[in-house]
């Protein structure tokens, strides 16, 4: 087909081609890579190698950075932190959005579409402004500066996203499977945990994996709501950024330690990532 | 289907399954807008032992503060430049990313690698690399002759540039990659027809790719336009809304009279002006593309 004619004529639908196609997308591949791969090489550079410049991209690695941040910074403490709050945020609401989500999609009641719609709305809802608030009522009930404060505030959002992405999946779901497996009878919530819930792993698991990824990477709310014992790991990083910048090495090495777990989920979960990413953009 | 009665028989059960979400949200999302809205009308820093009941004035106060109404104005500067930017280079990139090849099939992975790191690692990372003095990309853009003056983000005019240049770099892909799942769903057909009566290359994009692309497009938009009103990190970590207010955006602003000034009164009004503000750009988004993509039984 591409060959003829024809097809030959279908490619130029798709933008440019030959020489200056793999130079435009050479540039962009640059422009995206460059700063994480300044970041990582950075990380295992050492301190003098750093304010060279011209910037050196060939150099001798050294270890010595991340041997300094787990020798020297309570890197463990702030790992464990971004663990319990990215972890407890999950579950929370996966918990909380699936069963609401299952209904939302299967049953029609009154007031259904102002519900979905108010859900929705709060994707639009400015984080700080929740989080005024928020942060007194967490004063007043004496959970600021622990994890459950953050758990709870990072679930708005997440618990949010969970319905709309489940409201999706559960709609597209044929409700004939469910029909059909309980002709002799069972229970609402037995349909939906027996079998409505297994045919919608794919979607459950990339609503744990933006969950995960959300709350792993807040900052906004875990700088307002946690204490130097519950910090996270952005927090713990922003603390080795110098203002002179003598920080560099041990910031960037600390970074990769962070980025790391995600990127290694994301890659072994692509499919759901990049499922979830074009969610609402495709049918 | 009706076996069991009692409470949790069919019709009691649709509100036990969406009863926990929502009793949760009465209580950690509505309760705090709605005291939001009521310490909005108080002089009350956290602290205190006493608020007091100063009506409207904390409102009219906001807007008599050119700070707040500056930050308003940034944040409009910001979300269309961004935005913009984003929309016209990750649309470029779907398209030269539409192929089915190995090569291409690899880069549309790589591309996600922006999207996956945590903003404040972005954010510090480009501080570090357009540090005036010995940043590696100020090295390499002075080097090729442009000037910058003291470095972006020190000079007035350019900082919001710097920040707008980050959110590029962090997001172009997420639209790259939404809209080549809409490429991906599109029909041959038509492409063959304007071809066979003699269409040119950007005809064909102007008239058939665009306008079928276009609910794909405007989703992109409006995930892009809702989070980028959310712009924070950046602007804490890199210039702390500087220099001068330069960069000051709304988050910004009312974070730091909210939390750390504490004056949570003033904040919760200029806050609840935000919010009104952003409850209605949302409502005519939702109203306007994803609840008109269900009734047409399309995508959500």
């Amino acid at each position: 087909m591409m060959s003829s004619p024809l097809g030959q004529h279908l490619r130029w639908a798709k933008l440019g081609s030959g020489m200056m196609r793999t130079i435009i997308i050479a540039v962009l591949v640059v422009f995206l890579l460059f700063p994480v791969i300044w970041l990582v090489t950075t990380s295992f550079k050492e301190r003098i190698d750093v304010f060279q410049l011209p910037p050196q991209w060939i150099f001798q690695p050294t270890m010595s950075n991340f041997e300094y941040v787990f020798d020297k910074k309570p890197i463990e403490m702030w790992t464990l932190n971004s663990l319990i709050i990215s972890v407890g945020t999950t579950i929370l609401s996966l918990l909380l959005g699936v069963p609401a989500a299952y209904t939302l999609a299967r049953r029609k009641f009154r007031g259904k579409s102002l519900l979905i719609t108010s859900i929705l709305l709060i994707r639009a809802l400015p984080p700080v402004v929740i989080l005024i608030p928020f942060r007194v009522l967490m004063n007043s009930v004496g959970l600021i500066g622990t994890h459950t404060a953050v758990i709870l505030i990072d679930t708005i959002y997440n618990a949010a996203f969970t319905v709309w992405l489940m409201v999706g999946y559960f709609e597209a779901m044929p409700v004939e499977i469910e029909e059909a497996a309980c002709v002799d009878g069972c229970s609402y919530f037995r349909t939906f945990r027996a079998i409505a819930l297994p045919l919608a792993t794919p979607g459950l698991v990339t609503a744990a994996l933006f969950s995960l990824i959300l709350s792993w990477n807040d900052f906004l709310f875990a700088l307002s709501l946690t204490s130097p014992p519950s910090a996270t790991l952005p927090l713990g990083i922003l603390s080795t950024f110098g203002m002179l910048s003598v920080g560099w090495t041990y910031m960037t090495s600390m970074c990769t330690i962070a980025i790391l777990p995600l990127l290694l989920i994301a890659l072994f979960l692509q499919k759901y990532y990049v499922q979830g990413l074009t969610f609402g953009g495709v049918k | 289907m009706l076996s069991r009665k009692g409470i949790f028989s069919q019709k009691y059960s649709l509100y036990w399954m969406m009863a926990p979400l929502f009793i949760y949200l009465a209580a950690f999302y509505l309760y705090p807008l709605i005291y939001s809205v009521y310490i909005g009308f108080y002089e009350w820093s956290l602290g205190d032992a006493t608020k007091t009941f100063v009506g409207f004035r904390n409102y009219v106060s906001a807007f008599q503060d050119s700070q707040f109404t500056g930050s308003f104005l940034n944040t409009a500067i910001f979300v269309i430049a961004a935005v913009g930017i984003e929309l016209t280079l990750g649309l470029s990139l779907a398209l030269l990313l539409n192929r089915e090849s190995w090569p291409m099939r690899i880069l549309r992975t790589v591309i996600l690698l922006p999207t996956l790191i945590t903003p404040l690692v972005v954010a510090l990372t480009w501080k570090a690399l357009l540090n005036p003095d010995i940043g590696a990309l100020t090295y390499y853009i002075r080097a090729v002759g442009i000037d910058i003056g003291r470095g972006i983000f020190v000079e007035r005019g350019l900082a919001m540039a710097g920040i707008v240049l980050i959110d590029v770099w962090q997001w172009t892909s997420l639209i790259t990659i939404i809209l080549l799942a809409g490429l991906k769903g599109m029909p041959i057909e038509p492409y063959e027809a304007a071809y066979v009566d003699g269409a040119s290359r950007w005809q064909a994009f102007r008239y058939i790719t665009l306008p079928l692309l276009r609910p794909t497009i405007l989703i992109a938009l409006v995930v892009r336009t809702l989070d980028a009103m959310k712009i924070f990190d950046s602007v804490f970590a890199i210039t702390g809304g500087g220099p001068g207010t330069a960069t000051t955006t709304m988050n910004f602003h009312i974070f730091k009279v909210g939390i750390q000034h504490l004056k949570v009164g003033a904040a919760s009004a200029m806050s609840n002006i935000f919010l009104l503000f952003s409850v209605l750009i949302g409502l005519f988004i939702i109203r306007s593309v994803f609840l008109s993509a269900r009734r047409k039984g399309g995508a959500v």
